[in-house]
């Protein structure tokens, strides 16, 4: 993602403080945990002009859940709308259509993360940048729906969490890779693909743009 | 303290720390983005429940509709409130053994496909028949279930039916089939009208 | 059958998943399949408004409960229906055995009702020496394999047509290769002749006018038409939570429930009940029972977050669309209600500590929050039980010490490295023993591969 900004002149900084946004306590109803790790990440980003994730669900927990956690007071609302996960940055902010022809002939599939696509609204950003890039994104039943991990979900109900990763990777269609803006949801596809020995690449975002970039 | 009490005092306590909200008023968004008359509205929707619909433009040519129709049944039950003209030239029998029940609906609604049902007219003649033919006028067709309710309301009986369609089940792995308790063939002749 | 409760939530659904497949199979078909008819139903209609309206209508409702409550019993009276009110299971239950009573009852016709199974009917008639029949074909075919309800409108999705040949095969006589509308005939039959026999008739209730005192009921088949109008008697269970305020409100609820439930403009049948057959009519029955029913609502009610769960239709889109109910249908979730909002209600009916973990049987996707027609904000309301639960010291002491470990380790950024990097070199199979957290992953995933050095490091280095 660090190169992906810097290729498009933009002046990156990755503030060393940065720790947790304070999503898994707040999901685990431990509000208090997630406000103390709030207002930390609030003061490390304070001086941003920008602040770009890239995860929906991180981006998601500051824009969508910080106001009510720590007060919606300009300070925060400032920040938040200054918040932006990868895809929606490059297409809101940078306007970008495309990057470049690197994917040109790349069958890919792409997942739709819960938090991106029902709290962000991010749907058509990261199907048009990939597009862009030259690749085919290709249509798949299961898209939108959720792969399972859930953050603790996955490891409190793991066989229900497996089955959910199932149902995504059962009616996958043929693709070169399958690509996402979260971590989280890449970490569970990989983690259940491997294990079911299915030999599917899942890419990050900010990697596969990367891939499309021509250099 | 009654039962009644104790529960109406859990609700009032319940509510104490809460603030109250208004009624929002009537429902004024309820329009399909494709909008057709009344009558057209009610057989479109019919039509694709299953049911079937024949217009007939007055009272005579229904008759003889019906008796041409009932040529296929050696009996029929009749509704309470079905008019001499339009009752059945076969012998009546029950509504559990007629193999046909002949009703006159109060009404019907456009924006939901409904005959509407009268128990005055006899609520076993109207469901335990295999084929239900229902008589209506084109004048009775509400275009909305909110106007026909607001009609209606001040001479409830005891029961209203809303039949919108033969009976149909999905619960035999998801797929339909028909007449399951309910007349698994609806006919609505309706009277008047340019035909 | 009964229901076992939610507390073995995760082993249930972990059999359902490894031992039945074929449930996951039809149970995400079915859910598909009703939930694409809802998006056309709602693509013909405005339903941002509709939803707008409904949430309020019933929000209205809830806040003056009890003033509607008075108005619907004095309707009713007025319309010649009894009214009772039940605070529990077992008053309900103690209502309903004295009308038996009182009526000689020895046949029963049932119309499909979700708070009847709340509340043990079938079990406490049939100890009464009462038959009693499910005429609902999808009830009937769960209660002749003498299983709950799997899914609020459909009970059966979890059943296939296979399954149902085999039943009707064994219990009707039907040939083993009937088709659908073979068997659709012999239960038609077989059911025909209870709704003649039966002497008592019971009923729950989709909405009650209070304007009108009106029962409102909907339904595809016509056997709850049947079910209200031949017997003598008819016993209509209304949960508290189910009145509207006007007859044309009901107008409303009416086809946005059945568009969000089937994607019909309305159900193939509704009635309208107001109350017993009048001298002027030819039948009907000649006593109608309402029996208000508190059970835990008034609980709900009372929760300062959860109460607008209350404003639930029972249509059940929500399970429709849930990734997770999807994998194994209703059963795992032990109780009446399952899925999205059978997370959010058992908490408040039957206690947090009875529903857990429900509330945790969710990965907090949001897909209910796009198909609730009264709008529930499902899942700000399972965090709010998560929290509760947390305060009420019910969650494992591993989790909430460890999150607060974790937030302590997340405001000292030098610390909280440093712990990524233990992380990174533990072989994560042998980590899964000694973390709980880690065992879970593991049991159904391969071990993530961990890079060589964190990305804050890669960035202190340059990145090129």
């Amino acid at each position: 993602m660090v190169r992906l900004l810097r290729h498009l002149g933009i002046d990156v900084e990755v503030p060393e403080g940065q720790t947790c946004c304070g999503q898994p306590a707040y999901n685990s109803g431990q509000p208090e945990e997630a406000q103390s790790m709030a207002e930390h990440t609030l003061e490390v980003f304070a001086d941003a002009e920008y602040v770009v994730l890239p995860s929906g669900s991180c981006a998601g927990m500051m824009r969508c859940f910080y106001p009510g956690l720590v007060g919606s007071d300009a300070r925060v609302t400032s920040l938040v709308e200054r918040t932006y996960e990868l895809s929606q940055f490059l297409r809101t902010v940078l306007e970008i259509d495309s990057l470049g022809s690197g994917l040109q002939g790349r069958r890919v599939a792409y997942h739709h993360g819960c938090h991106a696509l029902r709290e962000l609204g991010v749907k058509d950003e990261p199907v048009a940048l990939l597009a862009g890039c030259g690749a085919e994104v290709v249509p798949w039943e299961a898209d939108e729906e959720c792969c399972g991990f859930g953050g603790l979900f996955s490891a409190k109900l793991p066989e229900v969490s497996a089955a959910m990763a199932d149902r995504k990777i059962d009616t996958l269609p043929d693709v070169d890779f399958v690509t996402s803006t979260d971590g989280g949801c890449l970490l569970q596809l990989t983690g259940r693909g491997q294990k079911r020995g299915t030999g599917t690449e899942f890419v990050h975002l900010a990697s596969a743009l990367w891939r499309g970039v021509t250099r | 303290m009654s039962a009644r009490d104790r529960i109406l005092g859990r609700v009032r306590e319940a509510l104490r720390e809460k603030d109250s909200v208004e009624h929002p008023g009537n429902f004024e968004g309820w329009r399909p983005k494709t909008p057709r008359s009344p009558v057209d509205g009610l057989v479109h929707l019919l039509e694709a429940a299953g049911g079937e619909v024949v217009h007939q433009p007055n009272l005579k040519a229904a008759t003889s509709w019906l008796v041409t129709f009932c040529g296929d049944f050696d009996s029929s039950a009749v509704g309470e409130s079905v008019p001499e003209a339009l009752r059945p030239p076969v012998p009546v029998a029950t509504p559990d053994i007629a193999p046909l029940g002949v009703s006159v609906a109060r009404g019907a609604v456009a924006e939901t496909g409904s005959l509407i049902m009268d128990a005055r007219d006899g609520r076993r003649a109207q469901l335990l028949v295999p084929t239900h033919v229902v008589f209506l006028r084109v004048e009775h067709v509400y275009a909305t279930l909110r106007e026909a309710l607001l009609d209606m309301s001040d001479d409830l009986p005891s029961a209203i039916g809303l039949h919108s369609g033969p009976s149909k089940s999905a619960d035999i792995g998801q797929i339909l089939v028909k007449g399951v308790h309910g007349p698994g063939r609806l006919v609505a002749v309706l009277i008047g009208g340019d035909e | 059958m009964s229901f076992s409760g939610p507390t073995n939530y995760r082993r249930e659904a972990a059999k359902a998943i490894r031992d039945k497949p074929e449930v996951r199979d039809s149970v995400t078909a079915a859910t598909r399949t009703f939930d694409a008819h809802r998006v056309h139903a709602w693509g013909q209609i405005d339903a941002d408004r509709w939803r707008d309206w409904a949430r309020d209508v019933k929000t209205h409702v809830l806040t003056h409960l009890d003033e509607y409550l008075e108005q619907a019993e004095r309707q009713l009276t007025s319309n010649g229906a009894r009214v009772h009110w039940a605070e529990s299971a077992d008053d309900a239950l103690t209502i309903l055995g004295e009308i038996v009573r009182e009526h000689g009852v020895k046949r029963v016709v049932k119309a499909k009702s979700m708070l009847s199974e709340e509340l043990g009917v079938n079990r406490h008639l049939e100890g009464l020496g009462v038959h009693v029949r499910e005429t609902d074909l999808g009830e009937y075919i769960i209660q002749l394999l003498d299983e709950p309800p799997s899914h609020i409108v459909g009970p059966a999705i979890h059943r296939s047509v296979d399954d149902c040949r085999k039943l009707f095969h064994e219990r009707l006589g039907t040939p083993l290769d009937a088709d659908p509308d073979e068997l659709a005939a012999a239960a038609r039959d077989a059911l025909r002749a209870e709704f003649l026999a039966a002497d008592l008739g019971i009923s729950g209730a989709n909405f009650l006018a209070a304007d009108s005192g009106t029962i409102a009921l909907i339904e595809n088949e016509g056997n709850i038409r049947l079910s209200t109008s031949l017997p003598r008697v008819h016993v209509a269970f209304v949960g508290i939570e189910k009145i509207v305020p006007r007859l044309e409100d009901v107008s409303a609820f009416l086809q946005l429930t059945s568009r969000a439930a089937t994607g019909q403009p309305i159900g193939n049948f509704v009635s309208l009940i107001q109350g017993p057959r009048r001298s002027d009519e030819v039948d009907g029955p000649e006593e109608v029972h309402v029996v208000l029913v508190d059970n835990g609502r008034t609980s709900l009610l009372a929760d300062e977050a959860a109460w607008e769960a209350l404003r639930c239709v029972r249509c059940g889109a929500c399970l429709n669309i849930c990734p997770v109910y999807r994998q194994t249908g209703g059963h795992p979730y032990g109780w009446t209600y399952s899925g999205p909002i059978g997370a959010i209600i058992a908490p408040g009916m039957l206690g947090l500590k009875e529903a857990l973990p429900l509330p945790h049987a969710s990965s907090l996707c949001g897909a209910c929050v796009d198909v609730c027609p009264v709008r529930i904000p499902i899942p700000e309301l399972l965090v709010h039980w998560r929290e509760k639960a947390v305060e009420q010291g019910l969650t494992p002491r591993v989790e909430t010490v460890g999150l607060k470990a974790y937030a302590k380790l997340a405001r000292r950024p030098g610390l909280f490295s440093a712990a990524g990097a233990v992380l990174r070199r533990v072989p994560l199979g042998l980590g899964g023993r000694a973390l709980p957290v880690l065992g879970g992953w593991m049991q159904e995933r391969s071990a993530p591969k961990s890079s060589e050095k964190s990305f804050l490091q890669m960035w202190k280095e340059g990145i090129e």
